[in-house]
């Protein structure tokens, strides 16, 4: 699930294969945006099916992939 | 008599908080001696500046549509759109009598606020989340005296969740602690040093001139920054004696390093509502629809909603929303560096590019104040 979300992360904030890890903070890093996060929610729902409001959830929620992939384990 | 603001009030406030503190200490749940206290706040400031029966009327429509959308069996877009636009219309009138006389019948303190908790409950309802209402609990978030003159605006279900919690003596202790606190900071920083500022720095200035428009600038920042983030406070900690945790308004908007950052650290619970449930509604549904060749277009353009949207929501004269179409460019140069320019992240991070970008994003968010403040225009 994790090597998956980050897939997901890697077309959105156009990074390159390896750079981003399970444990980094994408808000931090300055990589997640709130453009970036509708896109991230949006990417999740085709390929999960998964409806996640950005209104539910904090940053600190969804700070790194491994909270994301967390957060979709939850949901499914 | 404005909330916050007088001796009369904190000596009545005061007097009318001691039950709430000898309950929270016995143990006892606070909700509905905290409704008891709202609706007796609420009676005392708005019978003595004659808006009661504007309260009354807007608490009862607001109530009505939250109800009959409940009811309503299928909810379409265009549903929403009636529903949200007869939300709206009690601040649509109380903005429109700020400009034309003939229109002022209608007058609220706090009208923006209580409004958009209305707006946040009805969407909520339409995306399904909330399946029913108390009537308690509704007017209770809808007319919750502390933060009904100037936020911060809570979340209807985070605050039903503060209603539900039961509070041991202990964390009740702690929640009195830091209400205490926030209240006597927050009236140190509104009525002391806001005051201050404004007698000693901005009331001497001349009306015109470069220098002391300049100087205005700086003035009318602090003066507005102690003032509403005071404010903020002592709404946040009449809170916490009551036992609810409103959200913090402010976070040290001064080191912020752009206006993305800034807008995450000034008047936070308002630019949290916008994004949430403008930027986001209106990115997701383009993409979704790819509306535009460039995904990018629906952020950019989400920005000059929001940003627009918040100037307007101040009022309908054009300091307000010149001050809305300022911060709405502000942000998409802001996308458009972060986009195009790639060293501009990493500068942002440390070094003195880092001390740079906290300098003039000050200076770029002063400068909208002049602009809000009206001082341009007369």
């Amino acid at each position: 699930m994790e090597q998956q979300v980050i897939a997901i992360l890697n077309d959105i904030v156009g990074a390159e294969e390896g750079e981003l890890e399970a444990d980094m903070d994408l808000f931090e890093a300055g990589l997640l945006d709130s453009f970036g996060v509708v896109q991230l929610f949006v990417e999740l729902e085709k390929k999960f099916g998964v409806v996640l409001a950005v209104e539910d959830i904090s940053r600190e929620n969804i700070a790194t992939p491994a909270l994301i992939a967390q957060r979709i384990k939850q949901a499914l | 008599m404005t909330p916050f603001s007088g001796l009369l009030f904190f000596y009545a406030m005061g007097i009318l908080l001691l039950p709430a503190i000898v309950l929270g200490l016995m143990g006892k749940p606070l909700r509905h001696y905290g409704l008891m206290f709202t609706f007796v706040m609420l009676i005392f400031i708005f019978s003595e500046n004659g808006q009661l029966v504007s309260l009354t009327v807007f608490y009862l429509w607001e109530t009505v549509l939250c109800y009959m959308y409940l009811r309503v069996g299928k909810k379409s877009r265009i549903t929403l759109i009636l529903v949200v636009t007869l939300s709206l219309l009690p601040l649509a009138a109380v903005k429109l009598g700020e400009i034309f006389a003939t229109l002022r019948m209608f007058r609220l303190l706090g009208v923006s606020y209580m409004t958009f908790r209305g707006v946040q409950v009805l969407l909520d309802i339409h995306d399904g989340k909330l399946k029913e209402l108390r009537l308690p609990d509704l007017s209770y978030f809808l007319l919750f005296f502390p933060s009904v003159a100037s936020g911060p605006i809570d979340r209807y279900q985070r605050f039903a969740t503060d209603l539900e919690r039961k509070l041991s003596r202990d964390e009740y202790m702690e929640m009195l602690r830091r209400g205490v606190w926030k209240l006597l900071f927050g009236a140190f920083s509104a009525i002391v040093a806001s005051g201050t500022i404004h007698s000693l720095w901005l009331s001497p200035l001349p009306d015109h001139g470069f220098l002391a428009t300049l100087s205005y600038m700086y003035g009318y920042t602090f003066y507005l920054f102690f003032n509403f983030a005071g404010y903020s406070s002592m709404a946040v900690g009449t809170a916490y004696i009551l036992g609810i945790s409103l959200p913090e308004n402010f976070r040290m908007p001064f080191l912020s390093v752009d206006m993305k950052d800034f807008w995450s650290r000034w008047h936070i619970s308002l630019s949290a509502w916008l994004r949430d449930y403008l930027y986001t509604r209106f990115v997701r549904g383009s993409l979704k629809a790819k509306r535009f060749k460039n995904p990018r277009t629906a952020s950019y353009l989400g920005y000059i909603l929001n940003m627009t949207v918040m100037g307007i929501w101040h009022g309908l004269t054009p300091p307000y929303i010149l001050y809305g179409v300022y911060h709405s460019l502000l942000m998409c140069l802001n996308e458009a560096l972060d986009l195009h320019w790639k060293p501009f992240r990493k500068m942002k991070q440390k070094g003195w590019t880092h001390v740079a970008a906290v300098i003039v994003t000050f200076h770029l968010f002063s400068f909208g104040l002049l602009i809000f403040s009206g001082r341009l225009f007369s």
